[in-house]
This record gives structure tokens, C-alpha cells and sequence, in this order.
């Protein structure tokens, strides 16, 4: 209903993929299940636990689907990653603010992101476990001013007190609506919506949703 | 298995004589001729398949036996020809001579031969016909070696097979034709009736008039004919009129447009011998968003040989069909009989196929220490080598007494042994010349793979804008989905077979090491391969007898039964919900309450590959990797994408567990 009057008649729909990559004990489950699971959505958990989840979102009018795609954070299973991440629009890196491996291994991921995928994806550099904050091994300093220096945004979060998970992904679909809109405008209007490549926007018809995402971001930040 | 309704081998066979029986009854010996050996090479064809599959036989005796009196009964008529070999073409243009008006026409044998009629067939097993002959038979023992393929020109009969007899309109020479039959049946009745007096001077005069009867018959036959051509061909203008102003307005011009053009025209044709189409049409009109109206529309689509839609399937499917033969089809014994044309690249391929199956084995040798894997790699090395004996012995022995026929198949077994010996190369370059060939060989079934992937895809495309261009009313995202699936189910089923044996020659080392890793794991404990202690039932008796996730590996084992990219697809999809439904009972036995959350990828990764493991397909390795090909692009990023990759990344995990040794699992658990 909202987003009806809100997309000026435009029933376009973005598609997003979103990868999650981040060492074993990190809480990146948690931190995605914290998300999709709350009391607006609980329906859209799959089947597939929290290795697959789904969410929509109605951002600005504008309808979104996201498909966020866990990977496996063990060593052997790194030779894997490509074909996990390729075609994503989004990356989320997390790494545990105790752990100062784990942020080795995030470096190490965005690396071979940008390596492999160049400036297209979004990457979000995400420090879990804040409210562990005395036991903190991973400056704020150094954290922020490297992903900074790679063109990644930084954000800390707990999953357990469901801090600064809303305003991760909001903020992470606006980056990526603005990407796929560059995107768009690049290839020329009209034409190019139907030939648009597998990555990015695709059109698809469903209802309108109700729910905003922007209000339940309000309420918890 | 059941579901997908193919045709029994019998009926198939049946199916085949019949044609055979219809061609040699009217006369068209050579053809007859053909089509014996054809039915006589379907049944050996199917019966081989059935005795070597490792399941109990799916034919009863009853079945078989009946096969083999059939293959009989055409040899004896094949046999028949012999005498008359050389006279085989001529006999067929001595009776065109004799009776010229009969034979120029096409297919006018069952005027010719009005007793000899067979009963039209039924059109329900026509469209099961369509769904797939026979090999699902083929894919479901494709543990081994490659089974063998039908032959390209029994493949097309058996997917398009349209009866002389099922012609409902005879064209007016047609029924001319008949009319004189008739007329001369009772022409012979009246001359045997007449008395021995008479006999001589009404004679002349019976046979007079029968043949101005005949003859008149047949010019206004021809007349009408003729007339009916030229409306034909003004329909036919109008049509293409009609279909050049659609697409004037649709604006673009591609490549393809010309072909689509004259596609469109065939159906405007069809649209217009056929209420079908506008019935529902009007119907979809008037109920747009009944949903079960469109896929009544597209099974309707579908179960019509004839519309022009499913007649360029069968086209796409059979020039498929064909371009994969020649490479998969090794195993089948040459038959002189067939005249396979294979262009020249493919046929260099084949030769040298064999060559290199038997350093594979050499390699198979010297890398595994697995008794089985030798086995397979042996067996593969005899196969080729008996048909390469076939290949080149075309002559066989005249009088075919048992003797004669136990010498000359030992010939065939001791033959190609010196063949291969002479092909060697020097022992020092041996080595280089035989990896060079083998990476050249490699390159060009990778491309001849790709191609046919492209082509594959090409014909989606086309089958799909045609089906929408026919029914406008299709043309919405939920019933455009529906067409193609329905599509994609029709083209891959029948092909599903050769193309995958073509996935797995190419991905052969991978299948090698899946094996090798398959023996060496095999009854592992899922911690080996890393699969947290909680996520599994430590006590044995909790699981009554089984092991951990068994029921996830039953499911995925179902899918090699399916023969279409999405509903293998699925097949992964349920998979994976299994492996977490049953990771979530397992939690739920735990005692302690650490409360096991839901499980990421972390756990699911691990837990995949023990199911593989245990699920003994190496197969699933090239399944996959044709699944990575043909699906969608809509579901690549959605929940079938996903476990997709998933699938593939344990797959390759797996893969590379045989290099690794047993400890490796232990450096980094979650």
C-alpha cells in the first residue's frame, strides 16, 4: 500500500545476494538469525535453518528481497568460497572483537573479494560481540581505519543484545540499491531491464508488502 | 520410475515391427527391409540393457521371451530380402513403374494394401510415447561404464513415430487410390464368377471398363488435388502476410527473425486446421487468472505431436540427440546396417577414445590401491576394445553356423589386443605423446560439451518464444515460468542419458577421485570429515540400526531417477531440508541443554559431505555440474542456488579428501 504510492508506479523489485563470511566462532548464525528472526518476520526463516535465509524489505518505497548466503568459516572449506560469492551484490565480514584471528581472517576475505568481484560489492566489516567490550583484543582504531582503507563501512554489533544488527543491514541494501541504480543509469534506461545480467535487479511480481523495515530499524537504534 | 510412463520395451518393439510389417506389405521392401533390422537392433538393444542391469531384471520372462520371437520373426522376414538383395531397389522402382500414380505420392501404402491396415494407434500411448522410450533405463545403471544409446535414427522414430495408418484425412489421389482397390478387388470377383463360355469374349470387355474406371478415377483425383494445392497455397501466403505484420510490429529485427517468421506461419496454419487453440484462447481470456487454465493450456501444448511448437522440439531434440551420439555411444556394437553419418571431427574423437581409455587404466594402475576402482577401470578397457574389434571387422562370416560364429568371436577377442600394441608409440616418448593426446582429446569433448550446452540453450530460447508467440495469453511471469519448466521437462527427459554420459566423460578424473575417496571413507564416523560430535547421535542404538542421516542420503539418491535439470534440482533442495530436520532431532535428543541453535553453514558444509560420502554416486558429480548449466537463472540466487553450491562445494571437499589423509579434519573444527 505504502510502497504503491511510494515507487511512483514503478513495481520494480530488487534482488540482492548477500554473502556471510566470518571464522567458526564468530556468531555470524546468531547474528543473522537475530535479524531475520524477529518478531516482524519470523515466517521467512527457511528451511534451511541459518544457512539460507530470505528477508524482505520495503526501503523508501522501493521493495527488496534479500537472499543471505552463509558460508562455511572453516580453513578446509576455503577453496569453496568462490563459488559462494560470486554474483553478490553484498558481503558481510564478521569477525569476534575478542578474537584478533578472526579479524586476520576477515583481511585475508576481503582480499580475495575485491580480487574476484572488483568495486561491485558492497562490503560490510562487522565486529561481533560488543557486549564482551572488556575482553575487546581488536582496537576500534585499527578496525575502523582498515576497513576504511579498503573501502569497506565498519560497524559493531551484538547479537546477543541485538545491537547494530538493524541499522547493518538497512545501511547494506542502501548501498547496494545505490550500486544497482549507478548500475542501471550506466547501461542506459528501458532497454537494459530486461537484458539486466544475473547479477542485480530482476523484476518480479508479488504483493505489496506492509511491513517497513525503516520503522522496525527506528524502534531498536 | 513408474510416473514417468515410459513405453515398455514390448510395445516399443512392437511398435517398430509394425512399421515394418506397414512398409513391407506395401512394398517398399527396402525400407522394410530397414526398419526389420531396426526393430531386430531396438530389442537386442533392450534386452542387453535389462539382463546387465544390476537390479533384478525389470522384464519378465514372459516379456523376454516374447522380445526374442519378435527379434525372430523380423529376422526371418530380413532374411527373406536377402535372396532378393540386389534386387532390393529395384524392386521398389519396378512397382512404382507398374503402378506410378500409387507410389508417386508419399506414404499411400495403406491405400496400396487396404487388408493390411494396421489398427491406428491409440493417442494415449502416442503421448506416452513422447515422454520417454526407455532411457531412464539407461541412467538408472549408469554407476558402470557408459551404457550403451539407441542408434540417433531410432531414437527420432520412436520420438516422432507417426504411423501411415493414423493419417485421418486422405488426400484425394489417396482416396482414388483406394476406390480402385476396391474396384479391382471386384473386377477379379466378377472375371473368377464368370462361366468358362463367356469367359474369353466378356473378358476384354471387363477389363475395358476397369481401366477407364481406374483411370477416370484417378484424373479427377488429380484435378481436385490440384486445386486443393493451389488454395493451400494461397492460405499459406495469406498466413505469411498475417505473420510479417506481427512481426512489423514488434519492432526489432534479429537474426533469428526470418526462421521465427516462417515458424509463426506453420502455426497460423496449424491454428487454422485445429479448434483447439482458439477454444482456449477464449477460455484463457475470459479467466486470466486461473492458474490451472494455463497449465491446462500447456499439457494440452504438449500432448500434440503435430503443433509446430512440439514438432521444432523434436527437431531440437534429435539434432541433440545426434550430435551426441557419435561421442557416447562406443559401447553399442557397429551395426553395417546403420548408417550413422558421424562428421569427421567426432568420428577422429571416437577412435582415439578408446586409445585413451586404455592409459587411463594404466594410470587407474599405478595412482589407486583400491581393488574395485581397478575393476571398473578394467572392465571400461575390455568394453572398448571388443567394440574397436567390432569397428573394424565389418565382414561377418556368411553361413552363420555356431561354429563359424565361436571362431569369429574369438577373433574379436584377441584382434584389437595387437591393434593397441601397433598404435604405441617408442617407450621414451610414450608418456608425452600420450598426455598430449589425451589434453587434445580433452579439449575437444570440453568444447563439443560446450557447444551442445549453447544449443541446448538456443533451443529453450526458441521453443519458448514460439509457445509464447502462439499463446499470447502465456506471456505473464507466473505462466511463462510454467511453459518453460513444462518445456525443459519434454526436451531434457529423452535426452537426459546421452547428454550426461557426455558430463561424465568430461568430468572423469573428478568422478575418479570422488571413488577414491568414497572407498577410503566410507564407514567413516561423520566426525571424520568434521561434523560436530553434537550434531549426531553418539549411541548406536538411538538410531535403530541405520546410520546418521541416512534418510538425507536415501532422498539424494533419488536423484539420478529424475531426467529434468529442475526436478534434480529439487531433489538437492529436499536434501538439504532433511539433512536440517534431521540435524534438529538429533539436537533434540541431546540431553544437556546446550541448546543446539540452528545450523549455519559451518555445520551444514560438513554434514553434506558425509551424506555424499555415503551416498556412493560419483555420478553426482557430473549431475551436478550439468545442473550448474541448465538452471535457472531466476533460482541462482534463491534457495535452490544456494544448495546448489552447497552441493558442489561438498562435492569438491570430497573430491579432494583422498589427498589429505585423516587428520586433516582435526586442524580446525568449529
Amino acid at each position: 500500500m505504502a510502497a504503491g504510492g511510494g515507487a511512483g508506479g514503478s513495481n520494480k523489485t530488487y534482488s540482492f545476494k548477500v554473502v556471510l563470511l566470518g571464522e567458526g566462532c564468530v556468531g555470524k548464525t546468531s547474528l543473522v538469525l537475530r535479524y531475520c528472526e524477529n518478531k516482524f518476520n519470523d515466517k521467512h526463516i527457511t528451511t534451511l535453518q541459518a544457512s539460507f535465509l530470505t528477508k524482505k524489505l520495503n526501503i523508501t518505497g522501493k521493495r527488496v528481497n534479500l537472499a543471505i548466503w552463509d558460508t562455511a568459516g572453516q580453513e578446509r572449506f576455503h577453496a569453496l568460497g568462490p563459488i559462494y560469492y560470486r554474483d553478490s551484490n553484498g558481503a558481510i565480514l564478521v569477525y569476534d572483537i575478542t578474537d584478533e584471528d578472526s579479524f586476520q581472517k576477515v583481511k585475508n576475505w576481503v582480499k580475495e573479494l575485491r580480487k574476484m568481484l572488483g568495486n561491485d560489492i558492497c562490503l560490510c566489516i562487522v565486529g561481533n560481540k560488543i557486549d564482551l567490550e572488556k575482553e575487546r583484543h581488536v582496537s576500534v582504531e585499527e578496525s575502523e581505519g582498515y576497513a576504511e582503507s579498503v573501502g569497506a563501512k565498519h560497524y559493531h554489533t551484538s547479537a546477543k543484545l541485538n545491537k547494530g544488527i538493524e541499522e547493518l543491514f538497512l545501511d547494506l541494501c542502501k548501498r547496494m540499491m545505490d550500486t544497482a541504480q549507478a548500475e542501471e543509469r550506466a547501461k542506459g534506461n528501458g532497454a537494459s531491464q530486461s537484458t539486466s545480467s544475473r547479477r542485480g535487479v530482476q523484476i518480479v511480481d508479488d504483493e505489496p508488502q506492509a511491513a517497513t523495515a525503516a520503522g522496525g530499524c527506528c524502534s531498536s537504534g | 520410475m513408474a510416473a514417468d510412463g515410459g513405453m515398455k520395451p514390448l510395445q516399443n518393439a512392437m511398435k517398430l515391427a509394425k512399421l515394418a510389417i506397414q512398409l513391407d506389405a506395401g512394398n517398399r521392401h527396402k525400407e522394410a527391409y530397414c526398419e526389420y533390422l531396426r526393430s531386430i537392433n531396438y530389442i537386442s538393444h533392450a534386452l542387453l540393457e535389462d539382463a546387465e542391469s544390476i537390479e533384478e531384471g525389470e522384464m519378465v520372462a514372459e516379456e523376454v521371451e516374447k522380445m526374442l520371437k519378435l527379434a525372430e520373426q523380423c529376422l526371418e522376414r530380413a532374411k527373406s530380402f536377402i535372396g532378393r538383395e540386389e534386387s532390393l531397389s529395384a524392386i521398389s522402382t519396378t512397382t512404382t513403374l507398374a503402378e506410378p500414380s500409387y507410389h508417386s505420392t508419399t506414404a499411400t501404402s495403406v491405400a496400396v494394401c487396404p487388408g493390411n491396415v494396421v489398427s491406428p494407434q491409440d493417442p494415449d500411448t502416442e503421448s506416452k510415447l513422447n515422454s520417454s522410450p526407455g532411457h531412464r533405463r539407461a541412467l538408472s545403471d549408469g554407476g558402470g561404464g557408459l551404457s550403451p544409446f539407441l542408434p540417433p535414427e531410432v531414437f527420432q522414430r520412436l520420438q516422432t513415430i507417426e504411423p501411415l495408418g493414423t493419417r485421418k484425412e486422405l488426400t484425394p489421389i489417396e482416396e482414388a487410390s483406394r476406390l480402385n482397390q476396391k474396384l479391382k478387388a471386384n473386377y477379379e470377383a466378377r472375371l473368377a464368377r464368370l462361366p468358362p463360355a463367356q469367359a474369353r469374349t466378356q473378358k476384354t470387355s471387363l477389363t475395358l471398363s476397369f481401366e477407364r474406371q481406374m483411370m477416370e478415377n484417378l484424373i479427377i483425383a488429380k484435378a481436385r488435388q490440384d486445386a486443393l494445392q493451389r488454395k493451400m497455397e494461397e492460405r499459406r501466403l495469406r498466413l505469411q502476410e498475417e505473420a510479417n505484420r506481427r512481426f512489423a510490429a514488434s519492432g526489432s529485427i534479429t537474426a533469428e527473425e526470418p526462421e521465427q517468421r516462417v515458424l509463426y506461419t506453420n502455426v497460423l496454419e496449424y491454428e487454422q486446421d485445429h479448434d483447439w487453440p482458439k477454444l482456449w484462447k477464449a477460455k484463457l481470456k475470459k479467466y486470466p487468472d486461473d492458474v490451472t487454465l494455463a497449465s491446462g493450456l500447456v499439457s494440452r501444448l504438449l500432448s500434440c505431436p503435430d503443433h509446430p511448437v512440439m514438432k521444432l522440439l523434436k527437431r531440437h531434440q534429435y539434432r541433440v540427440y545426434n550430435r551426441l551420439y557419435p561421442i557416447v555411444s562406443k559401447c553399442l556394437p557397429a551395426s553395417p546396417a546403420l548408417s550413422i553419418k558421424p562428421s569427421h571431427s567426432t568420428q577422429s574423437l571416437s577412435i582415439s577414445g578408446s586409445r585413451r581409455r586404455a592409459s587411463e587404466s594404466g594410470v587407474g594402475h599405478s595412482l589407486s590401491s583400491n581393488a574395485s576402482l581397478n575393476m571398473t577401470c578394467s572392465n571400461e578397457h575390455n568394453s572398448s576394445t571388443v567394440d574397436s574389434g567390432c569397428d573394424g571387422h565389418h565382414t561377418p562370416n556368411r553361413e552363420n553356423s555356431f561354429e563359424d560364429l565361436e571362431q569369429f568371436l574369438s577373433q574379436l577377442d584377441w584382434q584389437p589386443c595387437h591393434g593397441d600394441h601397433n598404435m604405441t608409440f617408442e617407450p621414451s616418448h610414450q608418456v608425452d605423446q600420450e598426455t598430449l593426446i589425451k589434453d587434445l582429446e580433452m579439449r575437444a569433448l570440453k568444447d563439443h560439451l560446450k557447444a551442445i550446452v549453447k544449443d541446448i540453450h538456443n533451443a529453450i530460447d526458441q521453443l519458448l518464444s514460439l509457445c509464447l508467440l502462439s499463446f499470447e495469453c502465456l506471456n505473464t511471469a507466473n505462466s511463462k515460468d510454467l511453459c518453460l519448466a513444462s518445456i525443459e521437462e519434454a526436451f531434457f527427459t529423452p535426452v537426459w542419458g546421452p547428454l550426461l554420459a557426455l558430463f561424465r566423460k568430461v568430468h572423469r578424473q573428478r568422478e575418479l577421485s570422488f571413488e577414491s575417496s568414497m572407498t577410503l571413507y566410507r564407514d567413516a564416523s561423520p566426525d571424520a570429515v568434521g561434523v560436530s560430535p553434537e550434531l549426531y547421535p553418539q549411541d548406536p542404538a538411538v538410531l535403530r540400526g541405520s546410520y546418521p542421516y541416512e534418510s538425507a542420503v536415501q532422498e539424494l539418491r533419488l536423484l539420478s531417477r529424475d531426467c529434468c535439470p529442475q526436478k534434480k534440482l529439487d531433489c538437492i533442495v529436499r536434501t538439504l531440508r532433511v539433512i536440517c530436520a534431521c540435524a534438529e532431532d538429533y539436537g533434540s535428543l541431546q540431553e544437556e541443554d546446550s541448546k543446539t541453535a540452528s545450523i549455519g553453514a559451518d555445520d551444514l558444509l560438513p554434514i553434506l559431505s558425509y551424506v555424499t560420502l555415503r551416498c556412493e554416486l560419483p555420478q553426482l558429480v557430473s549431475e551436478c555440474a550439468a545442473l550448474e548449466e541448465f538452471i535457472h537463472e531466476g533460482y541462482l540466487i534463491g534457495e535452490e542456488g544456494y544448495c546448489l553450491t552447497s552441493m558442489q562445494s561438498a562435492l569438491q571437499y570430497v573430491e579432494s579428501l583422498h589427498t589429505r589423509g585423516f587428520q586433516l579434519h582435526n586442524s580446525k573444527l568449529t
